[in-house]
């Protein structure tokens, strides 16, 4: 337990020394700054069009569909660090079962490629009729 | 300040933070809350001589499935609205009862737990748990347990997709300024 | 407890790491010019080598402007998020046998843990900065990082079936015979490809394309702010190189010359192979990046990895 400690105290002590730098280098310019005002100060910048209606809208956000690829994939990559780590302990018997775990994933992933689950441009073409 | 005051103060993040997720009214304030009281439970593992748990726990959790909340949140397109919305929903009629009687529970627990010595001696023994320990029991005994893990992964991969893909003859954007 | 040296160790590597850099911009700025056959940056002390301080005190004095449409708190805190958690990740950088914050024992951990945090970065600027460039260039940054994210842990998994430990300098001790690039060279690539993807390098700076979304996620933030999202782009090509360094390229070991001269050498060449790659290649579509990924990169990294250890059981190295 002792160790964890060890290890854990200069993490908390670093986090605590980056977060005052950033934090005071932050304020420092906030202090500093001067204060300007003008006729389009605090519109929003899009390439000088004025805006239309604000950023808060619905859109069709095909990137969900990464995220749930992400984190589905990202759960593999840790079991197989479970295997990874133990790999002189768990032997062939470890090897066979993530081998199989990583069959099955990769079938999940053939079958988002086939039904073209992993292409983003071919659903934004106008549709085809 | 020794490992218990460490996970002590962790662990009242982790609560503090849990309190915020709910009074907050902004649903992006809320998941930055319910980030912070991830991480602050992932160094409450840690401190509990679990480092592989805490690892994990900062990956999964507050890595991937929160940047999944954020994503939808995003979706759902937070307004002033929806924030007045919300907090219509929190008067204090309708938490008021709920937690009085859960109050009772806590109160409950804590004398169950009074009641067992073993459970309230000062400081019980932590042992380390290294990742290495945590593999060879997973990919050993447990081996059936991480195979219907894949199982439900690909469930989860198929039946996500499935779920959450655009409907081809409707296309979403259709709706974008309704208000 | 925190001792008097630990104090003043950590403190110097604050010190050391961002000022390091603030350098590497004018460092890269130079490089570009001699790579495009122009001067850079060479009015401001020696070379230019100032350029930098000359930068920061500029920004120091502008209008810390926070937009009246955004979305305050998680304005100011974005690009916070960003900047400390890739400077967490140093932490468990080994730059010589006693020139490190922490060895932990899940130091490979830690680095792909904060290495996800940096994701809320983006996504919050663009979400806060309530600006329709921005959140698109958000979306853009965060599928592009969190899938770049799953291949970098993968291609990683090889390193730690040879090395059996995820503690930073047992990988480096682990490599006296022999450098991980050579069994680990499909994992050295893809891992590197992957670096440059999450820390949005030009050729894959998509979210940030200037031809297509203004700045992307940072299209709302200026003076210091913006410089913090500059100082993490940097840092993480900085902690990319270490990375790779520790990981694939046997870290502090060679011979001669001290530790710390090896590492940093190493580091420096790989930091002008990222300058070079950005000079020399342009940029893909954004689908064919998350194409490229999830297609090729994402089952060759499994194949990596297969193949690693088939070879660790049965065949010998």
């Amino acid at each position: 337990m002792e160790q964890a400690l060890v290890e854990l105290w200069p993490i908390l002590l670093y986090f605590a020394f980056t977060l005052v730098l950033l934090g005071g280098v932050m304020l420092v310019s906030t202090i500093l700054g001067p204060r300007t005002r003008g006729h389009s100060t605090h519109l929003p910048y899009e390439s000088g069009i004025l805006p239309l209606g604000n950023a808060r809208v619905k859109f069709a956000n095909h990137f969900f569909l990464y995220a749930i690829f992400f984190v589905i994939f990202d759960l593999e990559t840790l079991f197989l660090f479970a295997w990874a780590i133990s790999f002189e302990q768990v032997g062939v018997t470890g090897f066979i079962e993530a081998l199989v775990f990583i069959l099955i994933l990769l079938i999940a992933l053939v079958y988002l490629w086939r039904i073209g689950a992993l292409n983003i441009r071919k659903r934004h073409l106008p549709e085809q009729n | 300040m020794n490992s218990l005051g460490l996970f002590y103060v962790s662990a009242s993040i982790a609560l503090l933070a849990s309190f915020c997720v709910i009074t907050q009214k902004n649903a992006v304030h809320a998941l930055l809350y319910l980030i912070v009281s991830l991480l602050a439970l992932a160094l409450c593992f840690y401190l509990l001589g679990a480092p592989f748990a805490a690892a994990l726990q900062i990956i999964v959790y507050a890595g991937a499935i929160m940047v999944l909340f954020v994503f939808a949140v995003m979706m759902f397109n937070i307004n002033q609205q929806d924030i007045e919305r919300e907090s219509q929903w929190l008067s204090w009629q309708s938490w008021l009862g709920p937690s009085l009687l859960v109050t009772v529970l806590l109160v409950e627990v804590l004398f169950i737990l009074q009641s067992q010595p073993a459970w309230t001696s000062t400081e019980s023994q932590v042992t380390l748990i290294d990742a290495k320990a945590v593999g060879s029991l997973l990919f050993g005994p447990y081996l059936l347990a991480v195979e219907i893990a894949s199982f439900l992964l690909l469930a989860g991969l198929v039946g996500g997709y499935h779920l959450a893909k655009a409907l081809p003859h409707k296309p979403v954007n259709k709706e974008v300024n309704q208000p | 407890m925190p001792t008097l040296d630990l104090v003043l160790m950590i403190a110097a590597m604050v010190a050391i790491l961002v000022p390091t850099a603030a350098m590497l911009v004018w460092f890269e700025r130079r490089l570009l010019g001699f790579f495009q056959q122009r001067y850079g940056p060479n009015r401001v002390g020696y070379f230019g080598i100032l350029q930098s301080l000359a930068d920061l005190i500029k920004i120091l004095f502008k209008h810390d402007w926070i937009p009246p449409f955004a979305d305050r708190p998680v304005f100011v805190l974005a690009p916070l998020i960003g900047a400390l958690a890739v400077l967490m990740s140093f932490a468990v950088v080994p730059m010589s046998p006693n020139l490190m914050v922490s060895d932990s024992n899940i130091g490979l951990l830690f680095f792909l843990a904060m290495t996800s945090m940096a994701v809320y970065s983006v996504v919050l600027a663009g979400w806060a900065s309530n600006n329709k460039y921005a959140l698109l260039g958000g979306m853009r940054a965060a599928a592009q990082t969190i899938s770049y994210e799953v291949f970098m842990g993968v291609s990683l998994l090889g390193v730690v079936i040879l090395s059996g430990s995820f503690k930073l300098s047992d990988i480096v001790l682990a490599q006296q015979n022999m450098w991980y690039v050579i069994p680990q060279f499909l994992g050295f690539v893809i891992f590197m490809i992957a670096g440059i993807a999450e820390s949005h390098r030009l050729p894959f700076d998509l979210p940030e394309a200037e031809t297509e979304l203004t700045a992307g996620f940072h299209t709302e933030y200026s003076g210091i702010k913006f410089a913090l999202f500059f100082l993490g782009e940097y840092l993480g090509m900085m902690l990319i190189s270490m990375m790779i360094t520790t990981v694939f390229l046997g870290g502090w070991l060679g011979p001669w010359l001290p530790p710390i001269v090896w590492f940093l050498l190493k580091t420096l060449s790989l930091i002008c192979f990222f300058v070079l790659l950005r000079a020399a290649l342009p940029r893909p579509r954004f689908d064919q990046l998350l194409e490229l990924g999830w297609k090729w990169i994402l089952p060759l990294a499994l194949l990596n990895l297969v193949a690693t250890a088939f070879v660790k059981l049965w065949g010998d190295f």
